[in-house]
């Protein structure tokens, strides 16, 4: 039997959607009463929990502290339930380590960390469900807690991952697309300068493809950024009505 | 032993009007503010490409040419003459670091408190060897912000009868920026128990004390029970103050008595009952209203 | 615009897993209509007065079919009678899961815009969308889906379109109807609405039979053993007691076959099949899963010739002679046996052939003969034998039940009548599946607008090399000329040689109509008399033509040389090139030859011809064959196009000359492009022959007391070389022909893919091809693999990936494949044309090969080969004595050996109007109720369907 068809005739992916076609977002800030950020976020049927604490004084070695600006530090783990097949997932192992990596590069690039000197900014973002676009995910949840932690940002850190099939990008990839033999591509933009803060693909692609894959993935973050601007529109309105000012 | 269980209800979404969705007063990061040059940039903004933009999530406040954005939850940003409840979490040589939910530890010079024995006298090298039989790490004390050094730290300073080691009571954290700005941050309320309300989130509840020990010096606490009654309203009042928190109420004395009374018809194990949370705030927005108004 | 629904589905696939997955459904999927007033679509397909002229369905209406509709009755819904049909994605995605190639028939349908079919997503529309309910199986879910897509339809026409516009639901399935009538949908078996459109009766015949109707056919008498389901096939093969491979039926055995075993050994193992029972209704081509018989039930392949000649009627009849032919003959020749006990991929296709018109007047049912011998007969209903009898057509297998000593299929097309040319060539190239229709529109119009100048941008990348004495050396006629030389003294003393090949790859760019269809191709098809193009005339005869006294486009690999042929420098670019003559290889060699000829062409050739000399010496030094292959050529009547003349080709030093600079010109772009895209690269690769492909080489050398060693090319060559024998000038020919016979196909394949690169027959570690881009489209690829290598052209992304690379390389091979399979077929057509004109005639030949039953004989004159049996079905045969080890055969008194000079008359056996064959008969040797005298002129009414 052949493998699946990732995008028909007609234009429709597996799961209905079109090729540039994002999955459903849904988000919330302020899950959590004891870290000073935190947010849930599902993007289609991945679903991942960032929490951050911080800008606080350096905990553990104090040499890692740097004199002009904060320390950031990321966490990225799976909850032991979140694929097909339940597995127990050692603290550090390679993936999550580059996954930490990546987190920690982009939001580097993002977080105003100068305004900090000497101290530590801590991300820890967990998937309790993965079907694809982990790393995206991750990047949006952690963008909504760092911002209601109310940790200063250029912009607002949108991710997306990008495959190419046919000639076509398809925008927001979920596992079963994932695992095809797709070339695949994650970016995390400043969706309003433009600025990309990460780009990641392990796959090969001809050059001649990269820029419109590039262009496709920026087209999907900054669609991915309108959703995260309402979630944190609605929920500084709740909380300023709260407040009663 | 009775359990309550509750079932998963459907969250309540806060009605919003329809004026509250285009506030303009509301930023997020990368909102350009204004792109004016003629204003200064403050807390909570950057200058990209001549314009003013925000980098948190919150409110717009001008004050003359001077524009920040006060995000909605933020650690705790120190001022001289702010009252701080802290933790002791280092001690090291001629200071001790603590821990006031700030974005660094502030730091409590040996200097800067008042020893056993009066204002005026002289900190000797033994001194500094028995700092940790004043203070030592998981200790509480209340503070006031002496100065703040360049990197945002802040130095504290417990140089008045007020402030010093911190007894019998209960710690409660909430977000700074839930505390109003008062003339005084302590308060014995009437319903017998005192409060000290910390500019940095931190509230600290405990029994009124009998009678000021003067040459207590702050570092003598009293380690006699507490009688049940005390312990009961303080219950009562933590769980007021997170009821409260839970609903984004500034908290001062007025509200925080306010809630208090109108939690006396439940139980003190109720209260955190999101339903009773609800009622009892909105009687207490009613009261503080009534007041006001 | 998302309406977003998330739903569970689970699989279990080895441990349980729960497989979630998001199902999104949408309400802005239309629903195709040209009627419909509701749906915002921008264009539309199915249009709004879709009558047919079916009688049950008087009213405009849409058809819905469901997926075994689709899959068995494809045919039907490809004509052109059938439009406004409505395919739903269950259907398509089923149809997908179940057959490859209906799929891809399926989707040409739908892309056809005149047959106005739509594809409705209705698995994603909110309102058609149903989920699997307990206790349901997935087709019961697909079929409720089919019904509630169908349902919508309906009510959607309604509400929306004009009055009187309906769906029609076409199923086979009982139940399916049943449920799809209660529920109040206009519902129809496929037969019945077929049958309802009288305009159209044709269309009855192209119906695939179902299941019900195979029963009346049949007996009750089981022939053929049942096959096993799919899933214990695998477990089979998973346990190592069923092996899996594609089954070959043998060309002259029916009841014979090999399956090629794709294995864990590298070469994969060939295994045997004979008999009737054990072959099982594999068909030629499927994949099967196969079963070894204990080794004592192992035989050896039989060297008989044998055709399945039973007719209709006597459909049990054969039985007994297929018992007889396992009789076992060699001990030591035993194979490993099985047989086979499922089919895991039918590989069916429709068969070209003809039909073999019932004995029984009024009767539907023939039995039709495919023209490939390996495909068995096929049995089909049709209403229209009389006026199919006698001309080739085309059939498709339904199935083979197995109580049917055929398979069923029914009639697709007609191709036109038997024996005539045009009908011939359409049949053979259909049999080779050689793409030959003409350009499509879209394909021309990426050629390049007439009048076509070089312009000064084409100029700012090339080189300007008109001023060089350049020519071209063909065959005569040639119009597509794709190489052209040139040859100069430089001031220091040293030669530069420049081979110029045609540019083409400058006007097919990648990834356009013009190209996806040259790559199809593969290459350009040369029959006797007919050339099926790779790309369109102009390029092929005119632009790309690098004809005399032009500017045309080139693409130069230019060395320098010293005069003993020594590489100094070797320069690739693109240019410009003016040749100064287009030469056929006779009249070069008459320039070369003419010692008064003095000008600069011919000095040129000269200079050419000599290092093409040392180049050849150096080259069979290192061991490279010469092998050799009789090729005709047919003199051509200018108005009747009928073979008038035949002659076997001539070679002349011209033809080595031109060969000999290919040869350097490829192996000098195959190192330059595997030096800058090792990943990548298009090589051509020819692997040394197993040992054991020589040994009739062997024996057949010893018989004559000649020792052929075969440890390397090189061994090979020399002792090919030293191979004569006394008074018999013609043996080393033939020795070559047989050492042809014992090599390996060259392959193209992506060196990325591959480790071994060398080319045994060229003794060249690397070699690629480059000097024929008009033909080749391997070349075209060569040329932008250099391109980019030099820097003159840009890279695309397919030309990087090796994965479409090696595909595109298995295409390549497969169309060379055929290419050379149609070009043999045409000749044997043409032969057979000549030989119709010339009646019989007496010439001498050679055995090349002794068969059990037969002798091989080839003919040196015609270059011609033909069978000459001794027994025959229908009388007892002369005594035969077969042995292998020789091979000899006995006949009565005289033995046959290979290399024996015999003498055979010729003619036309044309008693079989679809296997038309050369006869051959002997004359000398003389042996007894064997032979015929030569004036035996009417051979075919004594010894009727001899050998056929």
């Amino acid at each position: 039997m052949a493998g699946l068809e990732l995008l028909s005739d007609q234009g429709y992916r597996l799961d209905g959607r079109k090729a540039s076609e994002l999955r459903k977002v849904q988000a919330r800030m302020g899950v959590f009463a004891q870290a000073d950020g935190s947010a849930y976020l599902e993007q289609g049927n991945t679903k991942a929990l960032a929490v951050v604490y911080g800008p606080h004084e350096i905990r553990g070695s104090r040499s890692r502290a740097l004199h002009d600006r904060a320390v950031i530090n990321c966490q990225y783990s799976m909850a032991t339930f979140s694929t097909a097949e339940r597995k127990r997932r050692p603290h550090g192992d390679r993936k999550s380590t580059e996954m930490s990596l990546h987190l920690k590069q982009t939001f580097e690039a993002a977080v105003m960390t100068q305004l900090f000197p000497r101290s530590q900014i801590d991300i820890y973002v967990k998937i309790l469900q993965s079907d694809g676009g982990n790393y995206s995910v991750c990047v949006n949840a952690a963008t909504l807690a760092v911002i209601d932690a109310g940790i200063p940002m250029r912009d607002y850190v949108c991710a997306c991952t990008v495959g190419f099939v046919d000639e076509t990008p398809l925008a927001d990839l979920c596992y079963a697309e994932e695992s095809g033999r797709v070339s695949s591509l994650a970016l995390a933009l400043l969706p309003r300068g433009g600025q990309i803060a990460l780009l990641q693909m392990d796959a090969r692609l001809h050059q001649d493809h990269l820029e419109t894959l590039i262009e496709a993935a920026m087209t999907a973050c900054k669609g991915v950024s309108k959703v995260l601007d309402e979630v944190v529109r609605q929920h500084l309105q709740e909380a300023s009505v709260l407040t009663g000012e | 032993m009775a359990v309550d269980m509750r079932l998963p209800t459907l969250r309540k979404t806060v009605a919003l009007q329809d004026a509250a969705f285009d506030r303009k007063d509301l930023v997020v990061p990368g909102d350009v503010i204004t792109s004016d040059t003629g204003f200064m940039r403050g807390h909570g903004t950057y200058v990209d490409d001549e314009k003013l933009t925000a980098s948190v999530a919150g409110e717009v406040q001008r004050v003359d040419k001077l524009i920040c954005v006060r995000p909605l939850k933020t650690r705790f940003n120190g001022e001289v003459g702010d009252v701080v409840v802290g933790r002791i979490t280092e001690v090291q040589q001629k200071r001790w670091k603590v821990e006031t939910n700030s974005r660094l530890d502030s730091v409590l010079l040996l200097s800067s408190v008042n020893l056993p024995g009066g204002e005026l006298r002289r900190r000797s090298a033994e001194d500094e060897l028995t700092m940790r039989e004043y203070l030592q790490e998981g200790d509480l004390i209340s503070a006031e912000v002496q100065s703040v050094f360049s990197d945002g730290a802040l130095s504290l300073h417990t140089r008045s009868l007020k402030y010093g080691k911190l007894g019998q009571g209960v710690l409660v954290q909430l977000s700074p920026s839930l505390i109003k700005r008062q003339k005084t941050h302590f308060h014995n309320l009437p319903c017998g128990a005192s409060i000290i309300l910390g500019n940095n989130g931190f509230v600290w509840l405990y029994p009124t004390p009998g009678q000021q020990e003067e040459e207590a010096g702050g570092f003598y606490t009293s380690l006699e029970p507490v009688s049940l009654s005390d312990r009961e309203v303080i219950s009562r009042l933590r769980n007021c103050l997170l009821a409260l928190a839970a609903h984004k109420v500034h908290l001062y004395d007025t509200s925080v008595l306010y809630c208090y009374e109108s939690s006396l018809q439940h139980q003190v194990k109720d209260i955190l009952k999101p339903e009773v949370m609800e009622e009892i705030v909105m009687l207490t927005q009613q009261k503080i209203l009534e007041q006001e108004g | 615009m998302l309406k977003s629904k998330t739903f569970v589905k689970k699989t279990r696939s080895g441990g349980v897993m729960k497989i979630v997955r998001e199902h999104y459904l949408r309400d802005d999927i239309w629903c195709g209509s040209e009627a419909c007033t509701i749906c915002k679509q921008e264009s539309t397909v199915l249009e709004k007065d879709a009558c047919s002229d079916s009688t049950i369905c008087p009213y405009p209406h849409y058809l819905i079919p469901d997926t075994n509709v689709v899959l068995h009755q494809i045919d039907v819904l490809e004509d052109p009678v059938i439009r406004n049909v409505i395919i739903l994605q269950t259907v398509l995605q089923e149809v997908r899961h179940r057959s490859a190639p209906i799929y891809k028939r399926l989707k040409d349908i739908i892309h056809e815009k005149e047959k106005h079919f739509y594809t409705f997503t209705n698995e994603h529309h909110r309102d058609t969308f149903i989920e699997r309910e307990p206790g349901e199986s997935a087709n019961d879910r697909n079929d409720r889906a089919i019904r509630t897509s169908a349902d919508w339809y309906g009510q959607h026409l309604k509400t929306a379109g004009p009055d009187g516009l309906k769906v029609v639901l076409l199923t086979n399935d009982q139940g399916n109807k049943q449920k799809a009538e209660e529920s109040g949908l206009l519902v129809h078996r496929f037969e019945e609405y077929i049958k309802s459109l009288i305009a159209h009766p044709e269309l009855v015949d192209r119906l695939a039979l179902s299941n019900d109707d195979k029963n009346e056919i049949t007996s009750s008498k089981v022939l053929f053993p049942e096959h096993l389901p799919l899933s214990r096939i695998q477990a089979g093969i998973k346990a190592g007691s069923f092996l899996q491979g594609t089954f070959r039926a043998s060309r002259d055995n029916y009841l014979e076959a090999t399956v090629f075993i794709q294995g864990e050994s590298e070469d994969g193992t060939e295994v045997l099949i004979q008999g009737l029972q054990n072959l099982n209704r594999a068909v030629h081509q499927d994949v099967v899963a196969l079963q070894l018989l204990p080794r004592n039930q192992w035989v050896a392949p039989s060297s008989v010739v044998l055709q399945d000649e039973g007719a209709a009627k006597d459909d049990n009849g054969d039985e007994e002679d297929e018992g007889k032919v396992l009789i076992s003959t060699a001990e030591t020749a035993r194979k490993p046996t099985g047989k086979v006990v499922g089919i895991i991929k039918r590989n069916w296709r429709p068969f070209c052939g003809m039909l073999n018109v019932s004995q029984i007047k009024e009767s539907t049912r023939h039995l039709f003969t495919p023209a490939d011998r390996r495909i068995p007969r096929i049995r089909i209903e049709t209403r229209q034998a009389s006026t199919l009898a006698g001309q080739r057509i085309m059939v498709a297998i339904d199935g083979w039940p197995k109580d049917s000593r055929y398979p069923n299929g029914h009639f697709v097309r007609s191709l036109g009548n038997a024996g005539e040319k045009d009908t011939e060539q359409e049949v053979l190239l259909l049999e080779h599946d050689v793409p030959h229709q003409a350009f499509s529109q879209a394909v021309l119009s990426y050629l390049p607008k007439m009048p076509w100048a070089i312009t000064p941008e084409d100029m700012e990348k090339r080189e300007d090399l008109r001023n060089l004495t350049v020519c071209s050396v063909d065959p005569p006629g040639c119009t597509d000329i794709d190489d052209a030389l040139h040859c100069r003294e430089l001031e220091n003393g040293n030669l530069e040689v420049g081979v110029h090949i045609a540019d083409v790859s400058h006007f097919i760019r990648p990834g356009n109509a013009l190209d996806r269809e040259a790559a199809n191709r593969g290459t350009t098809v040369y029959l006797c008399g007919k050339r099926i193009d790779m790309v369109p005339e102009l390029l092929s005869s005119n632009l790309c033509s690098l004809q005399s006294t032009v500017d045309r486009l080139a693409f130069s690999c230019i060395w320098e040389m010293t005069h003993e042929a020594e590489i100094l420098k070797t320069r690739f670019t693109k240019s410009v090139i003016n040749s100064k003559a287009s030469l056929t290889y006779a009249e070069a060699q008459m320039r070369i030859d003419d010692t008064t000829k003095n000008d600069s062409i011919t000095k040129n050739l000269r200079g050419l011809n000599k290092l093409a000399k040392i180049l050849k010496r150096r080259r069979i030094e290192k061991g490279a064959l010469t092998l050799s292959s009789l090729e005709v050529r047919f003199h051509m009547d200018s108005e009747t196009h009928d073979p008038i003349d035949l002659q076997t080709k001539e070679l002349q030093e011209t033809n080595s000359m031109v060969e000999e600079f290919m040869l350097l010109a490829n192996i000098s772009v195959a190192q330059k492009i595997y030096d800058e895209f090792s990943e990548c690269a298009l090589l051509r690769k020819h692997p040394a022959p197993p040992p054991s492909n020589y040994d009739i080489l062997m024996k057949a050398a010893k018989s004559k007391h000649v020792d052929i060693h075969t440890d390397s090319a090189k061994a090979l060559a020399d002792s090919l070389d030293v191979a004569r024998v006394d008074g018999f000038p013609y043996f080393n020919t033939l020795l070559r022909i047989l050492a042809t016979r014992c090599m390996m196909q060259a392959v193209y394949f992506c060196s990325g893919m591959d480790s071994d690169f060398h080319h045994y027959g060229l003794a060249s570690p690397i070699y690629t091809h480059f000097t024929s881009p008009i033909r080749r489209y391997a070349d075209i690829i060569v040329h932008r693999l250099l391109a980019v290598a030099i820097g003159a052209d840009s890279t695309y992304p397919d030309l990087m990936d090796k994965q479409k690379q090696s595909a595109l390389c298995n295409n390549l091979n497969y169309r060379h494949k055929m290419a050379q399979y149609a070009q043999r077929s045409s000749v044997a057509f043409h032969t057979q044309l000549f030989f119709k004109n010339r009646g019989i005639l007496n010439e001498e030949g050679f055995v090349l090969f002794v068969r059990k039953n037969a002798i091989i004989v080839l003919i040196p004159k015609f270059g011609l080969e033909g069978t000459v049996f001794f027994d025959s079905k229908d009388k007892t045969g002369p005594k035969l004595v077969f042995d292998e080890e020789g091979p000899t055969l006995m006949v009565e008194q005289h033995t046959f050996h290979i290399f024996d000079k015999v003498k055979v008359t010729i003619s036309l056996d044309d008693t079989n109007i679809q296997h038309q064959k050369i006869r051959m008969s002997l004359i000398h040797p003389v042996i007894p109720g064997v032979s015929v005298s030569a004036s035996d002129i009417e051979p075919q009414t004594k010894k009727p369907r001899l050998d056929h």
